[in-house]
């Protein structure tokens, strides 16, 4: 019958009308908010003076655009400058992805309560990293075991130069008071107005001066970071944003030493994720408060003899 | 404009059965008609999508001041001072972060997945808070006419375009500058979380940033569509029933006495005397027919009995 045709090829044109906005699928990569919660710390942490620009407004703008490009999905890009911002963030699982220095991507595979993350891209240059400590060239201080009731600044908790390494070397001592900045500068600033008696220092950074000296130091080298993804998007398919990613590593922003194409050895870290470990099953410090560094400590055979 | 197909099928020509003329024509009718309604309520429905996304998002920047308003007024006075302390700072104390919070929680629910919430400043204390360069120009705006209360409209985006509805964010409250004017000011662990190079310098009465509340534009023609199409296979389904009982009442009024009578009439050019049109005693048309033909009949008999009788004289 010629009106029931009529009627089909009428409903054949409204359904097709309806279908019409739908584009072609892409892969979206979304977190479970339907939205893609990127954390960035960076590959290195505590160079920024008070908290300044861990990403400037360009890089910003430019990355937020990249990752929603690659995930097809709607971005939450949030640059934090406090380790211990991260941290939290992490241990909350927060976050879906993250670019991470070493120590919180060690703290990120633990990933306490949300099931972790998995390193997929390493971060930055082998530098010559190493935890240090200075004392003001004219401290009567010598050895680690001196600085009993001394007043120690340290960057946020979740730093492994800043923070982890040198409380694990100081195990034993009863510390006046413990004091956090956001930059190896700030404190530099504080030890050398005498508001502070050591601090935690990076080799990797500019010589500081003749005015302190280096107390002693750390022999693990610390591996370079890495972009992070929470175990949901590694089970989901994130190979087309990564690819998109590894493409496009130039606009990345080129302090972040982003490696395309290379998986992370995830091995490196597993030394200095038994400290990060160590340290958190600790009482750990809290800003301006006395603080005896005490807890069970694992003994790590020294790098050099393994 | 002359359509002589069309008018070859819907104005009866005679050359189809009545029932198939009927269905053709209602089916052209229908057909116009639908598309014609379709084109009317597709902008209609559009309007109306638009609307009630609108009104949502109202709802929400009221939500979530309602939010805001809650956290300074209940919670600050309690977790301000821990965050006075050694321990780590507190953001359940900031306003803008319990609203973010309270709207994700939203947000997981399946029918506000689409919806988006920012407060983007222009010197945010969270960097993630950092207007782009389309929410620097809203704030402009409303920095420069302090009278615009709301700003809605489509933007381009890498996922391709949004709606947006946009309202300004103004440091009405003294207690607002105490985290956010001078870093000496604000709770020491404010300032070893998120730094004293941002965040500050906001005065009263400024206009520092905006709420805006984002939505594919695909979901609002989504919406428009689901909507359009209901109405749509409402509209075919009434016209096809429509269609069926029209067919039936052709059938019953018109086709069934007509053919009776046909056949009477075929039954009468032969044996007119044994044949009787019961339809004449109707009042409608059908009788007016079964009485012509009874006539008809009536004569035809007349003439066959003379013509009888003279071939019998002969
Ligand atoms: C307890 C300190 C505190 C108080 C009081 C406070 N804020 Fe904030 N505000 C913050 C912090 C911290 C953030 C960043 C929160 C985050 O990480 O999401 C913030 C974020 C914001 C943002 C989002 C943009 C940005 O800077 O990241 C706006 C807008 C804002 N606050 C406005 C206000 C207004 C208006 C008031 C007064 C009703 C107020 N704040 C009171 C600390 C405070």
């Amino acid at each position: 019958m010629r009106w029931r045709a009529a009627v089909a090829l009428l409903l054949a044109v409204l359904s097709l009308s309806a279908c019409r906005r739908d584009q072609a699928s892409q892969v979206r990569l979304c977190g479970s908010a339907g939205q893609l919660r990127v954390g960035y710390v960076g590959a290195e942490e505590g160079r920024a003076r008070g908290g300044q620009a861990v990403l400037s407004d360009q890089d910003l703008a430019r990355m937020r655009d990249l990752l929603t490009v690659a995930s097809r999905c709607e971005v939450l890009l949030e640059p934090v400058a406090s380790p211990e911002q991260a941290r939290q963030r992490l241990g909350g699982g927060e976050w879906d992805a993250a670019f991470l220095p070493a120590g919180l991507a060690a703290l990120a595979l633990e990933g306490s309560g949300s099931g972790g993350y998995n390193l997929v891209r390493p971060l930055g240059q082998r530098s010559q990293s190493r935890s240090q400590l200075l004392v003001p060239a004219a401290s009567t201080r010598r050895t680690p075991q001196q600085l009993q009731g001394a007043r120690l600044g340290l960057l946020p908790r979740g730093s492994l130069t800043g923070f982890y390494l040198p409380l694990y070397n100081l195990h034993g001592l009863s510390l006046r008071s413990v004091h956090y900045a956001l930059s190896y500068g700030e404190l530099l600033e504080q030890l050398r107005a005498g508001k502070l008696d050591v601090i935690a220092w990076d080799a990797a950074l500019p010589d500081p001066g003749a005015d302190v000296r280096l107390l002693s130091e750390d022999r693990n080298a610390i591996p370079v970071g890495a972009l992070v993804l929470s175990q949901a998007l590694v089970a989901a398919d994130h190979q087309p944003f990564l690819q998109v990613l590894d493409q496009s590593a130039a606009q990345l922003p080129p302090g972040l030493g982003y490696v395309a194409g290379v998986l992370p050895e995830a091995q490196r870290l597993q030394r200095l994720r038994a400290v990060v470990n160590n340290v958190e099953s600790w009482d750990l410090p809290l800003e301006g408060q006395p603080y005896a560094v005490y807890g069970r400590k694992l003994q790590l055979t020294p790098e050099d003899q393994r | 404009m002359r359509f002589p197909v069309l008018q070859g099928w819907m104005v009866g020509s005679g050359q189809r059965p009545l029932r198939k003329q009927l269905a053709i024509t209602l089916s052209a009718i229908f057909a116009l008609s639908i598309l014609v309604a379709v084109l009317l309520l597709n902008q209609l429905f559009g309007l109306q999508a638009r609307d009630l996304i609108d009104q949502r998002s109202s709802f929400f920047m009221d939500a979530m001041l309602a939010v805001r308003e809650y956290t300074s007024k209940d919670v600050n006075p309690i977790v301000a001072p821990l965050n006075e302390g050694p321990g780590v700072f507190r953001p359940e104390a900031v306003p803008s972060y319990s609203a973010q919070t309270v709207f994700s929680y939203l947000k997981a629910k399946p029918e506000y997945r689409d919806y988006s919430y920012r407060e983007a400043a222009l010197n945010p204390t969270n960097l993630r808070d950092k207007a782009d360069s389309f929410e620097t120009g809203v704030i402009e705006r409303f920095r420069n006419d302090p009278s615009l209360k709301v700003i809605a409209g489509e933007k381009a985006t890498p996922l391709g375009p949004m709606h947006f509805v946009a309202r300004p964010i103004k440091i009405t409250k003294e207690s607002c500058l105490v985290c956010h004017s001078t870093p000496d000011r604000a709770p020491a662990s404010q300032l070893l979380t998120y730094g004293d190079s941002s965040g500050f310098g906001w005065k009263l009465n400024e206009i520092v940033g905006t709420q805006i509340v984002t939505v594919p534009q695909k979901a609002v023609f989504e919406a428009k569509d689901r909507s359009l199409f209901t109405t749509a296979l409402l509209f075919v389904i009434a016209f096809v029933a429509v269609g069926l009982i029209t067919n039936t009442v052709l059938n019953q009024l018109i086709l069934r006495p007509m053919r009776e009578i046909s056949r009477k009439a075929e039954e009468a050019s032969v044996t007119p005397a044994t044949v009787s049109f019961d339809e004449r005693n109707r009042n409608d048309e059908i009788g007016l027919l079964a009485r012509s033909f009874e006539r008809m009949k009536q004569s035809l008999a007349i003439s066959m009995q003379m013509l009888k009788d003279r071939q019998g004289r002969s």
